[in-house]
């Protein structure tokens, strides 16, 4: 198994993200859920930078829909997690559980 | 003058540059969840708040796309970046070779002192900074689709070795009073990544016209 196979760290938090959003997931959601929960300022083109390259590893996919007119008439690019994208993360997760099984965090570091 | 419809809209030096660093595709999508988030910021918290929040996430979204237009073509991006280099020494000594030559051919010298002076120092920087933006414009034509990170990546690079060549030679000699040339020192890089966004916005242009036909 390969590096390419797990996701860094901002790609672990955007496919979760979509995840969460499932059908609702394009920008605007995508960057205020991720605020909402890591309560970090992420900026619009790191989104769509990192959303592009798990785009070409095949771990997520795209589709534009309407224009709508409170965008200026420019249309929404939604994102939903493929398979691919599912069997990655849950690699991830597992292999972040499996790094911290048995360290007492909280305890010992803070 | 400014309408209040006009100053209700985001920034529009901020939609240029965004517009300058992204795709057609990629700036559909960027605009418009800009503009809906800063139309949603400005009800809720007025517009001062919603430009600057725009102009934080524009200063913020160029430095990602950047990066991510470097890590998606490294090569060809150097590439286009080492020709511009290569370009720019063969070249620049043409703007001297040039206007020197117009100056002896008609005797500037002697019937225009003042007007000889001038064409042999700023007439000369002038020249170089239009020979500069020539080169920029030939580097976004090479990488297409990228070119405002291989222009910047030029410009970068070249200011870089401008301000090390600065300060070496400071260093050196111990005298500062040179420094009050820096912004020419500079002007160069600023010329070649202009040239980058001439050919950029004319690219934008003719892809819409495209699109609209």
């Amino acid at each position: 198994m390969s590096g390419r196979d797990y996701l860094g760290e901002f790609e672990h938090i955007i496919v979760l993200a979509l995840l969460r959003l499932d059908d609702r997931a394009y920008g605007v959601t995508v960057r205020q859920e991720i605020e909402f929960r890591t309560n970090r300022e992420v900026s619009i083109g790191a989104v769509y930078a990192t959303l592009d390259r798990l785009e070409t590893k095949g771990f997520v996919k795209s589709h534009r829909g309407d224009p709508t007119p409170e965008r200026g008439g420019r249309s929404k690019r939604f994102f939903r997690v493929t398979a691919k994208g599912v069997a990655a993360v849950n690699r991830t997760q597992r292999a972040l559980q499996r790094m911290t099984e048995g360290l007492d965090l909280i305890r010992t570091y803070s | 003058m400014t309408s209040q419809a006009d100053f209700l809209q985001p920034p529009r030096p901020a939609v240029w540059l965004v517009n300058l660093f992204t795709s057609a595709e990629e700036a559909e999508s960027i605009l418009g969840d800009l503009l809906e988030e800063y139309f949603h910021l400005v009800s809720k918290s007025g517009v001062a708040f919603a430009r600057n929040w725009y102009w934080r996430q524009t200063v913020k979204t160029i430095a990602h796309l950047v990066g991510a237009g470097f890590r998606v073509a490294p090569w060809s991006t150097t590439a286009a970046a080492v020709g511009g280099f290569l370009l720019l020494r063969f070249v620049s000594g043409l703007p001297e070779r040039a206007i020197f030559a117009v100056l002896h051919r008609y005797q500037v010298f002697e019937h225009h002192f003042n007007g000889y002076v001038f064409f042999a120092t700023n007439g000369i920087a002038i020249g170089h900074v239009i020979v500069s933006m020539f080169v920029g414009c030939i580097v976004a034509l090479a990488a297409k689709g990228r070119e405002m990170v291989a222009t910047m990546t030029l410009g970068l690079v070249l200011g870089a070795l401008a301000g090390a060549a600065m300060l070496a030679w400071v260093a050196r000699t111990g005298d500062a009073s040179s420094l009050w040339m820096r912004p020419w020192y500079f002007a160069d890089s600023v010329a070649i990544v202009m040239g980058g966004a001439i050919v950029r916005t004319r690219r934008s242009a003719a892809m819409l016209r495209r699109s609209n036909a």
